[in-house]
């Protein structure tokens, strides 16, 4: 008898569950999903290379390339907090799977252009 | 006498969220002798902090423990912040109290949900965990992830509790405490739980210090005692006393177990009420000086030991870490002998094995 109040509740609560993935379930604003850079910001100083705790990041300075391994990711932020010029920004959306180990090449521009958002890091096609 | 046989009971079994093996020498269905074998999942995450630099350990640190990774993160800067020492700002050490707290409501949780889950009370189970979720979901929300939290940071913390979130927060855990007492209320007072677990796995108030227990496994057998009343974070400036029960069996682990969780929430709404603002970080200054620190932090499942030698460099010389279930492992080879077979699951459970911490 003790537990007809919670019988009650969830007779008439509805489900604890969502229909994903029909209905998605929407991210915290906080939400660590997935790294992208904006490649106009960055200038490729490596501060994000040096800090990262997995080794997941990687600059080529004679081609100017910022290498991402996101099999080595464990999105924990510190390349964002690392980055002088807020040219990191961690996206609220998970990552889709993968199933090869990929890297993800992002062309610096020399950080010499400022815009307001980084843009939508590219997906690998599976 | 009957023929005793050896049967092994793990390393991977229904009831056991992660490998440790008991041989459980068996007199028709009794149980009259135990060896517990560990070392199914040693990573050697000791050694590999030795080879990163010290901020660098803060991660791999979270990941001993699915369950309490912010406390092994937060507990790992404590220990790194004494080698200075480094004092953490006011706003800091509240932030570490209200997600350890956090930590321990889920872990309470999850470990409840496990025990019922255990004796067959499948709805329970369901229940718990349903409600376990809206805690993930504030985890979520103010450190940016459900289960590595990665908050904590030398010094302080990384992330900040604004208003709007501290408001959610506590609408979410007076939420949480209302149905977890209302199934706490089930749990304790339910004949088929009490024919199960009162009397089962008995250790002693002299066994349970003899054997070095630690954590809600010792309070369970009377014994008042608790990492958190040393006062550290924000711990001495709120209003806490360890949850003791008697019995020392099964059934009493249950009840300090659901004491522990509603105090939990109890002491993350104390902890916002009387949050300071301010900073949230203190900077370090160069490396960790040679010299040598320890710490100790009630983790869910009891004490959790630090202990790091610095030698004036990025790199630590030496990480050592000592964890709750490795303490209380050996009290297995009391409570078990006499019982039946068919309470072992229970019993063992009863200790809330945290294998991947106990192996690191």
């Amino acid at each position: 008898m003790s537990m007809l109040s919670t019988v009650v509740s969830n007779l008439f609560g509805g489900p604890a569950t969502l229909m994903y993935p029909v209905k998605p379930r929407e991210p915290y604003a906080r939400t660590r999903g997935q790294i992208a850079l904006n490649e106009s910001l960055c200038d490729g100083c490596g501060n994000c290379a040096r800090r990262c705790p997995a080794v997941a990041i990687e600059i080529v300075k004679e081609k100017k390339q910022w290498i991402l391994y996101p099999d080595r990711c464990i999105i924990c932020e510190v390349c964002a907090d690392a980055c002088n010029r807020n040219a990191i920004e961690v996206l609220p959306k998970w990552r889709t799977p993968f199933y090869k180990r990929e890297q993800i090449v992002f062309q610096s521009k020399g950080g010499k252009e400022v815009k307001e958002k980084a843009g939508e890091c590219p997906v690998e096609e599976v | 006498m009957a023929p005793r046989t050896i049967t092994p009971f793990g390393p991977q079994h229904p009831v056991l969220p992660e490998p440790i093996q008991l041989k459980l020498t068996l007199e028709d269905e009794k149980v009259v002798d135990v060896l517990p074998a560990i070392g199914y999942g040693h990573r050697g995450i000791e050694k590999a902090c030795e080879l990163n630099e010290y901020p660098k350990n803060i991660y791999l640190c979270e990941r001993i423990c699915g369950i309490c990774s912010a406390i092994h993160g937060m507990t790992y800067c404590d220990v790194v912040e004494k080698l200075w020492p480094l004092e953490i700002p006011p706003r800091a050490k509240y932030l570490r109290t209200i997600w350890a707290e956090m930590s321990r409501t889920h872990s309470h949780l999850l470990w409840l949900g496990l025990a019922v889950d255990a004796l067959g009370f499948e709805s329970m189970f369901m229940q718990y965990w349903r409600i376990r979720e809206k805690v993930l979901d504030i985890l979520e929300m103010t450190a940016g992830h459900r289960v590595t939290q990665s908050v904590a940071v030398v010094g302080g913390l990384r992330r900040d509790i604004d208003d709007d979130q501290k408001k959610h927060c506590i609408e979410v855990l007076k939420d949480v405490r209302k149905e977890a007492e209302a199934l706490n209320n089930v749990l304790v007072n339910d004949y088929t739980v009490k024919a199960r677990t009162v009397g089962k796995g008995v250790l002693s108030y002299d066994q349970a210090i003899a054997l070095g227990c630690c954590g809600p496994h010792l309070r369970a057998s009377g014994v008042k005692e608790d990492c958190r009343q040393l006062g550290y974070w924000a711990y001495g400036d709120l209003s806490f006393e360890p949850i003791t029960a008697p019995g020392g069996d099964t059934y009493s682990r249950v009840a300090v177990r659901c004491g522990e969780l509603l105090q939990a929430i109890d002491l993350q709404l104390e902890a916002f009420a009387k949050m300071p603002e301010g900073d949230i970080a203190a900077k370090p200054k160069g490396s960790p000086p040679a010299n040598e620190a320890a710490t100790r932090i009630e983790q869910p499942r009891g004490e959790l030991f630090y202990y790091a030698k610095g030698n004036g460099t990025r790199n630590l010389e030496r990480l050592r870490v000592r964890t709750p279930t490795y303490a209380n492992i050996p009290s297995l080879l009391v409570m078990l002998p006499g019982c039946e077979m068919a309470d072992v699951a229970i019993i063992v459970l009863s200790i809330d094995p945290c294998i991947s911490c106990t192996e690191r």
